[in-house]
């Protein structure tokens, strides 16, 4: 018997049972739904992710007293071990790396901004040297970024993110106008673009003061992170090669020390990152597999139940010619498209979850391309690999005994 | 004497047990029979004697546990399953009591059914099934199906089935034991036709005045021929 006609057989007989026929494939349509769900979602967090990385310019990277960590041991060593990085530590990479363009460093506090009446508490504020805010840009809204003599002068002047300045300025252009930080006054020169929010938490909430300003403010303890643009981006590793040996130097590290501080990348955050959504990635798969299992089982269980009830069918069609071949592909064929009809079904389902979830939550999913032929090629293993032994079942029927059978 | 390529049928000590248990039933017991091409052959015996097993034997739908068989010349006895399969579709037309139709598939499409396996694409196949339905007086019944159609209207439908491929051979197996009297004429003198029109036709049947529209009779007891004589034309009407 030809496919086609082996394929219409199929569909008249799905479609005869259709209740049946979605019930049965529920643990398939769930299993092959909530991984492309939790793809989708990995995906647009994947693609946000590397969008925001590369607005941190080609070149750069951040000398941290501790960078990027993975375990709580690490921390703690880092807590222990490594010495806090201080301005001078900047000006000497300025001085001694000839492949840095630029050098400029950080350092934050964490308090509480007023106007009036208007609060806005916890707020992080950065001393930022000038150099800063064009190294890691900020796109100025209104008025201007700070300038390189008002850190000189440490003056207390102030650049807001977009929530700040409307929560401290509501109504009002905020340029010119003063607010307290720490209960000392700052006169505001810019506000920065709005940037919006990642997985709702914004990102326009935040004060940057003068570097020195923020000594003056909140004493001169705190480490600094020290951001580097190299005169070549293509060759960011010889510039932080260079950087290392001069921290190195001046950390007193001998050759076969561990370095007691860290260099923190845009690769480096993406590759964290990459890592940590493809170990979430493989434990949805892992639960999903289980679940895609299961619904293989019970698929196998119906069709199985399908032989038995549909035995007289068998006989009758081996009485008029049907050969072993014939009546294995036909169920066969069954099984596949019932899985295959579970795999459409829980791609459908999935699309429709992350345009809702992009819609309406802060979470960015993207329904990725590669689900439908991937869900297509999983459905078709697993109508196969469970199909295969009731459709051999009815296959090896005796045509007596099945027609004689009910 | 008839040539023997005329041999629709022979066998040959054809024998069929089954083993129930520890017992063994002997359906069939050494059978030698020989139907020639064209000819009207009535099976008639006591309930359990061995027609239906000699049917499904001659049938190709049950293999033999000793003897020989051969079809249309062809030893058949000890061929596998897939070559059985395609004899039952090209060589033979099966008419069963129990009609054994699909309860979910039209008239027509029943008729085709043969077709599908025997690799006929689907317009010569509707063409040929909607001939065979018009042969049998059902041209305005195609798109019924069996639920909608009549006891004698259904067996109609699977003598159409057992004809469309053109067999050499049909068999039926009390083909009358689910109708009532006047269907079962109707039936049989269908069966006539058929036989007039060139068909080799093996029919089981309980009834004398069914067994009488054959021009053979073959009655069996306990699995062995008994007797097998040729009777006067039309001794029935
Ligand atoms: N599959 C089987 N398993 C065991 N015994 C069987 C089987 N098929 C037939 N028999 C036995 O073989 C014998 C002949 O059965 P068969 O069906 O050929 O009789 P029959 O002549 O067709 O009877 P009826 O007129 O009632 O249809 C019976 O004793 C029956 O019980
Ligand atoms: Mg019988």
């Amino acid at each position: 018997m030809n496919p086609i006609e082996a394929t219409r057989l199929a569909v008249e007989s799905i479609w005869a049972n259709r209740l049946r026929s979605f019930l049965t494939l529920l643990g398939v349509i769930i299993g092959i739904a909530s991984i492309i769900a939790t793809a989708a979602v990995i995906q647009g967090l994947n693609v946000y992710v590397s969008e925001k990385l590369s607005n941190l310019g080609k070149g750069v990277f951040t000398v941290q007293r501790i960078g990027l960590i993975t375990n709580r041991q690490d921390f703690l060593d880092a807590v222990r071990k490594n010495r806090k990085l201080v301005p001078a530590d900047g000006r000497a990479i300025a001085l001694r790396c000839p492949s840095a363009e630029k050098v400029a460093w950080e350092t934050h506090a964490t308090t509480d901004l007023k106007r009036g009446t208007n609060e806005a508490l916890d707020i992080d504020v950065g001393g930022v040297t000038a150099g800063i805010l064009e190294i890691e840009p900020y796109e100025v809204g209104e008025g201007r970024i700070l300038a390189e003599h008002e850190d000189a002068g440490a003056m207390q002047v102030a650049f807001l993110g977009h929530q700040i300045a409307e929560r401290l300025f509501p109504g009002v252009d905020p340029i010119g106008k003063e607010m307290r930080i720490r209960g000392q006054a700052f006169t505001v020169v810019g506000v920065a673009k709005k940037k919006g929010s990642f997985l709702g938490f914004s990102q326009d909430n935040f004060v940057k003061i003068p570097f020195r300003t923020h000594r003056k403010v909140f004493g001169g303890t705190r480490s600094i992170n020290i951001s580097v643009k190299a005169r070549d981006a293509a060759r960011m590793v010889d510039c932080a090669d260079e950087v290392r040996a001069v921290m190195r130097a001046r950390h007193h590290l001998a050759p076969g020390d561990a370095d007691d501080f860290s260099f923190l990348t845009a690769e480096g955050i993406n590759d964290l990152w990459r890592g940590l959504t493809k170990t979430i990635f493989s434990v949805a798969l892992f639960v999903v597999g289980i679940s895609l299992v299961v619904g293989g089982i019970v698929i196998m269980n119906i069709m199985l139940v399908a032989v038995v009830e549909r035995t007289r069918e068998i006989g009758v069609r081996k009485a008029v010619g049907a050969r072993q071949g014939d009546i294995v592909q036909q169920f066969l064929i069954e099984s596949v498209l019932l899985s295959c009809l579970g795999g459409a079904i829980g791609v459908a389902i999935a699309f429709g979850a992350s345009e809702l979830l992009a819609a309406y939550t802060p979470l960015p999913a993207q329904f990725p391309a590669w689900a439908p032929p991937a869900a297509f090629g999983i459905c078709t293993l697993i109508g196969v690999f469970f199909g295969v032994h009731p459709a051999r079942r009815a296959g090896r029927l005796d045509p007596i005994e099945a027609l004689r059978s009910e | 004497m008839a040539n023997a390529t005329d041999e629709v049928i022979r066998t040959q000590a054809l024998a069929r047990s089954f083993a129930m248990g520890s017992t063994t039933v002997h359906a069939l017991r050494g059978v030698d029979l020989v139907i020639r091409r064209g000819e009207y052959v009535a099976i008639m015996g006591p309930s359990g004697s061995g027609k239906s097993t000699l049917m499904n034997l001659i049938g190709c739908l049950d293999t033999p546990s000793a003897g020989e068989y051969w079809l249309n010349g062809q030893p058949v006895a000890k061929l596998g399953q897939d070559d059985l399969a395609r004899i039952r579709n090209r060589e033979i037309g099966f008419v069963f009591q129990t009609f054994n139709l699909l309860a979910r598939a039209t008239a027509l499409r029943n008729v085709e059914l043969p077709l599908i396996y025997a690799g006929v694409p689907p317009a010569e196949r509707r063409e040929r099934a909607a001939q065979a339905l018009r042969e049998v007086d059902l041209g305005d019944r195609m798109d019924h199906r069996p639920n909608q159609l009549s006891g004698g209207q259904r067996q109609r439908v699977s003598i159409a089935r057992a004809l469309v491929t053109s067999p050499a051979l049909l068999l039926a197996d009390e083909p009358t034991g689910n109708l009532d009297t006047k269907t079962s004429h109707e039936i049989m003198t269908l069966f006539e036709g058929l036989h007039r029109a060139g068909n080799t036709i093996v029919v089981v049947t309980h009834e004398r005045d069914i067994a009488d529209h054959a021009a053979r009779v073959v009655t069996i007891r306990d699995g062995l021929i008994a007797s097998d004589e040729v009777q006067a034309r039309g001794a029935a009407s």
